[in-house]
């Protein structure tokens, strides 16, 4: 994992910006929002992975059942 | 690793290439139907002064023009010619389903097959106000294209390439 995952979610981040510059330029913001709803829904998944490696890491220091 | 960049060179090459293709396909389409406009104003010359028969005159018409436009236009008058039973609003259909290039979309089409219906059952006056009329609706359509061509274009082009670079970063 390590700063992979921090540069990854940068990237996206500035491509669903320019995507939703460019959806909004052409006049489809509904398009822009949903566009920025996925990118969104994208990261939220890599995180939650490790959100979840982090509570069973937590178990686990913490001997919690 | 040498393997995953070339992937990820093809993918946003890909995704670049076919941005682009939209975009083109966006600013070629004015451009078919303003050579439209001028073909038919060239076969109203044709129907009223010059009263040559309709296939010749679908070929005489595009003279001056190329591309898919002249291809269609050329096919309906060799499917008129080679099958005389044939309607010119049907010979018109054939050719626009058998030209691929034409990047024409509903409303435009709608227009040409109307203006197939009424090309050589009336007189030359009326054929000659009718083509004014198509050629009216078709400026209008011309100018919607225009409007959107200037919207879309520049955004297929962005979509194109942030979106393989986007399929990219989820891949690695």
């Amino acid at each position: 994992m390590g700063l992979d995952l921090l540069f990854k979610i940068a990237g996206v981040g500035i491509l669903v910006s320019v995507f939703h510059t460019a959806l909004k330029q052409a006049g489809k913001e509904d398009m822009a929002h949903l566009c920025t709803l996925a990118g969104f829904t994208i990261v939220l998944f890599w995180v939650v992975q490790l959100l979840g490696r982090l509570f069973s890491t937590v178990q686990d220091v913490f001997k919690l059942f | 690793m040498w393997l995953k960049m070339l992937g990820g060179i093809i993918i946003i090459a890909s995704g670049t290439s076919i941005g682009f293709l939209y975009a083109n396909r966006c600013c070629e389409r004015p451009r078919q139907i303003r050579q439209i406009i001028s073909c038919i104003g060239s076969l109203k010359s044709y129907i009223s002064y010059v009263s040559l028969p309709l296939a010749e005159a679908l070929i005489n018409c595009t003279n001056g023009t190329c591309g898919a436009v002249k291809e269609l236009f050329q096919k309906t008058a060799t499917i008129l010619k080679g099958n005389g039973w044939m309607t010119p609003q049907e010979a018109l259909q054939q050719a626009i389903s058998e030209t691929h290039d034409l990047v024409l979309e509903k409303p435009e089409i709608e227009v040409l097959v109307v203006f197939g219906a009424n090309l050589g059952s009336t007189s030359r006056d009326e054929q000659t106000n009718y083509l004014d009329m198509v050629q009216e609706q078709l400026a209008k359509i011309e100018c919607d294209a225009l409007k959107l061509r200037d919207q879309n274009s520049k955004m297929y082009r962005y979509l194109g390439v942030c979106g393989g670079l986007a399929v990219v970063i989820v891949l690695i």
